[in-house]
This record gives structure tokens, C-alpha cells and sequence, in this order.
């Protein structure tokens, strides 16, 4: 696909996800919007077997293998990768605090490129992406996606995720496809080592796929909403709460 | 004689009113100081646990996995209301359920909280733990919220939020908790459901799988 067509399709997505958020009044999905569930959880044991065969053995020998002080460098800078995102981002949404205060961080650590934090964790940014910005639109969440090889996301999100890699792929020199094939699997791997009790622990539970789906749109939620959202949630879930200590 | 008439009048209104002001300022007194009792007690279980939880990770590491995980469990046990934890999380199938599968559940989802606690329970001994606020939330529910610091800075602070309320014997247990707006009890309560309802109900199936490789 050329560089023309790859920016017209994400400017087609886009549209359709403006329009879908200007119909569509029902911000805060349930947790059971899940049509596409068979097909998910197919999946998600791809995922799964990929993850136990591929990705696990080769994050814990990373671990093991790699000195921490290494892997926090990587840690580091695949975040600072990140953080134009973030930059850009939070100006769409105007939060000028958090644009200055990324910015800022992202060119002293660039000094470094990334690899070391030189404001030694002072300075904390909250992570925007594309995704957050189309919730801050109004935008519906959408149905619940496993994606191959990526994992859970929702149709707002995924979409989110391919305009971020692209306006990235825009702004650096690199092409897409070579942004992807170094970053992707190292970000990966770096991921899985971190979260290695965790997955786990998800894959020893009853049905591991709904815990999956509830951690992520739980926490996702949790990330991108107003106090708004957090304090109906809370409303919604003491009336069930206080009913149940009756 | 008039004058006298509404002397009285005044001194009756007066020792009314004075009466009034007396006994809503009682009733004040009594409900803020039973908001802050609840909210003293609250606050002071999460502090003793995430104590114990401490001295645990350090006195316990040597221990076989499984001991160290009975420890735990004791300590667990100690701190959360799982009569409440096993009705939330199963809603109306929970009053379907035969007593000995109640007691199934219980356990199995005892081991599954013992089993997320142990995976966090190594990096708590190097971690502090900071209170940053407590509400009273309707008639029975407290809010404990707190943050789990690393002291060199070198993680990310992780946001706490303790459900709690008091049972019949007046001791404050916990319902809930959320890490990172990840609640125990809704996650739970997603897996049982969507289990029970693809299965009409069957509680036996649902305790297969919770108890299955374990």
C-alpha cells in the first residue's frame, strides 16, 4: 500500500468513528458488548499458544539473561517512543498540562535517547493515545477485539493504536513497516516480562478469556475516562454492594 | 397580668428551642463522630493488614509454596468478608446453589485471592504503603484509597482502592479491592456469571473449572 492510500484509509477509519460517536449516545459500553466472541476467543487461544510457545520462554530468558539495569534502559526508551504520541495527543484533548509537561520530559530524556531517565521518575505524565483521544470525542468503545498477536483491545482502540503507529511512522523517517518490525517485538517482550505472574495467573483461571477481557476494559476505562465515569461506576456498584451485605 | 402571660410564653419557646438545638446538635455530634469511628476503623484494618502483609513476605520466603500459601490464606482470611465476596460475585445463581457447593466456592475462590495476593507479595517487602483518603460511602460502605510506592522511584505508583464494611460482630472487613480500577470482585463476578450462564445455572461446572489444574 502506498503512503497515499495508507493516509486515506486512516483518514476513511476516522470518519467512520466521528460519525459512529455522533449517533451513538451509549458512551460507556457494558462489559458484555461482545458479538464478535466466537471468533475472539478462536483468537485468543491463537495468542495463547503463541504466547507459551514464542513469546514466554523467550521474555524469561531475557530476564533472566539480561542485567536489570539493561532492561530498565529498553523499558525506558520503548517509553520514551511513546511519549510523541502522548505529546500530540493531549493537545487534541487540551490538557496543556500534560503536552508542556511530556514535552519537556521527552526532550530532556532525549539527551539520552531515552535510555535513561533523567528526571528520575519527578515528572508524571499521564499516557495518551489516538484511542483516548477518540473517547474524549464521544466516541462509542465499540464491540471487544482480540487482536492477533497484540491482545485485547477495543474497535475504538484498535483504531486508535493504527493511526498513533501511523502519524508516528509520519513524523519519523523510517517507514512504517521498519518502525514495526523492531519496535513490535521487543515492546513485546519487554511486556510479557513484566506481567509474566500475572498471565499466568490469568491462563489458571476458570475462563481465561472473560478475566482477560475484564482486566483490560476495566483498566482501560479506568485510564481514559472523566472522575465522572469513576464516581457513576462506584454509584452503580455500592447500591449492588449494599444490597448484597443486606 | 399580660405581662406575665407572655413571660411564661417566652420562657416556654425559649427552653423549647434551646431544647431543639440541644438534641440536634447530640444527634450531629453522635452520626460525625460514628462517620469518623467507621472511617478510624477502616483505615486502621488496611494499615495492620498491609503490616502483617509485609512481615509475611519477609518471615514466609523461605517456606515451601505450599505452607507459605496456607500462611497467607490464614492471613487473608483474617481481613475479607468471603461470605460477601461469594454472593457478589455469583449474584442470583449464589440462592440456587446447594450448601456444600457454596462452601466449594468459597474455597476455590479463597485460593484464587491467595493466588493473586502471592504474586504481589515479594515486591510489597520493598514497597511502602501511603493512605491517601478514606470516605464513608452510603450507609454501610467505607473507601480506603492508597498508593503503593517504590521508595527508589524506579516503578510507577500503584493506586489502591479498599471496599470495606462492617459485619454483624462490628469488626470492619474488606469487600472489595481495585488495583488500577481493576476490581477483584467485578472481574470475578464476570468469569463466574458468563461460566453459570452458558451453563444454565450448573454450579458443579463452574467449580470444575475454578478447581481444575490446581
Amino acid at each position: 500500500m502506498t503512503k497515499k492510500y495508507k493516509f486515506l484509509f486512516v483518514k476513511l477509519i476516522t470518519a467512520l468513528f466521528i460519525l459512529n460517536g455522533c449517533s451513538n449516545s451509549t458512551k460507556f459500553a457494558s462489559e458484555n458488548k461482545d458479538p464478535f466472541e466466537k471468533i475472539n476467543r478462536n483468537v485468543f487461544q491463537f495468542n495463547k499458544y503463541v504466547d507459551q510457545e514464542i513469546i514466554s520462554p523467550v521474555s524469561k530468558t531475557y530476564v533472566k539473561k539480561i542485567p536489570a539495569k539493561i532492561r530498565t534502559g529498553v523499558s525506558n526508551h520503548l517509553q520514551w517512543m511513546d511519549t510523541p504520541s502522548t505529546i500530540i495527543n493531549s493537545a487534541l484533548q487540551t490538557d496543556m498540562e500534560n503536552t508542556m509537561l511530556a514535552s519537556a520530559k521527552f526532550l530532556l530524556n532525549g539527551l539520552t535517547l531515552g535510555f535513561y531517565d533523567l528526571d528520575k521518575g519527578e515528572t508524571v505524565i499521564k499516557k495518551r493515545d489516538f484511542g483516548s483521544t477518540l473517547a474524549w470525542l464521544n466516541v462509542s468503545e465499540g464491540p471487544f477485539l482480540m487482536v492477533p498477536f497484540i491482545g485485547p483491545k477495543t474497535t475504538r482502540d484498535f483504531t486508535g493504536t493504527i493511526i498513533d503507529k501511523q502519524n508516528m511512522a509520519t513524523l519519523s523517517t523510517n517507514s512504517l513497516d521498519d518502525l514495526n518490525l523492531a519496535e513490535i517485538p521487543i515492546n513485546i517482550i519487554d511486556k510479557r516480562g513484566k506481567m509474566s505472574k500475572t498471565i499466568d495467573n490469568i491462563y489458571l483461571s476458570a475462563d481465561p478469556y472473560i478475566k482477560i477481557r475484564s482486566f483490560y476494559l476495566q483498566n482501560r476505562r479506568n485510564e481514559i475516562y472523566s472522575e465522572k465515569y469513576i464516581e457513576n461506576k462506584n454509584n452503580n456498584l455500592d447500591a449492588e454492594f449494599e444490597k448484597f451485605l443486606d | 397580668m399580660q405581662s406575665l402571660k407572655s413571660f411564661w410564653i417566652r420562657k416556654k419557646i425559649s427552653k423549647f428551642l434551646s431544647h431543639t438545638f440541644l438534641i440536634f446538635v447530640i444527634f450531629n455530634v453522635n452520626i460525625a463522630k460514628s462517620f469518623s469511628d467507621d472511617l478510624r476503623m477502616g483505615e486502621s484494618t488496611i494499615q495492620q493488614m498491609i503490616i502483617e502483609a509485609q512481615k509475611h513476605a519477609i518471615d514466609t520466603i523461605k517456606l515451601e509454596p505450599n505452607e507459605r500459601s496456607l500462611k497467607i490464606e490464614l492471613l487473608i482470611k483474617k481481613y475479607i468478608n468471603l461470605d460477601f465476596m461469594s454472593k457478589a460475585t455469583t449474584g442470583t445463581f449464589w440462592k440456587k446453589s446447594s450448601e456444600k457447593q457454596r462452601e466449594m466456592y468459597k474455597t476455590a475462590l479463597l485460593k484464587q485471592i491467595v493466588l493473586t495476593i502471592e504474586e504481589h507479595l515479594n515486591t510489597l517487602a520493598n514497597l511502602s504503603y501511603k493512605p491517601t483518603k478514606s470516605e464513608k460511602r452510603g450507609e454501610k460502605l467505607i473507601y480506603v484509597k492508597g498508593l503503593i510506592q517504590d521508595p527508589n522511584k524506579k516503578k510507577p505508583d500503584v493506586n489502591l482502592l479498599w471496599k470495606l464494611a462492617a459485619n454483624k460482630n462490628g469488626s470492619v472487613l474488606i469487600l472489595d479491592l481495585e488495583i488500577e480500577g481493576i476490581s477483584l470482585v467485578s472481574s470475578q463476578k464476570a468469569e463466574a456469571l458468563s461460566i453459570l450462564r452458558k451453563n444454565r445455572g450448573n454450579f458443579d461446572i463452574l467449580l470444575n473449572k475454578m478447581t481444575k489444574d490446581k
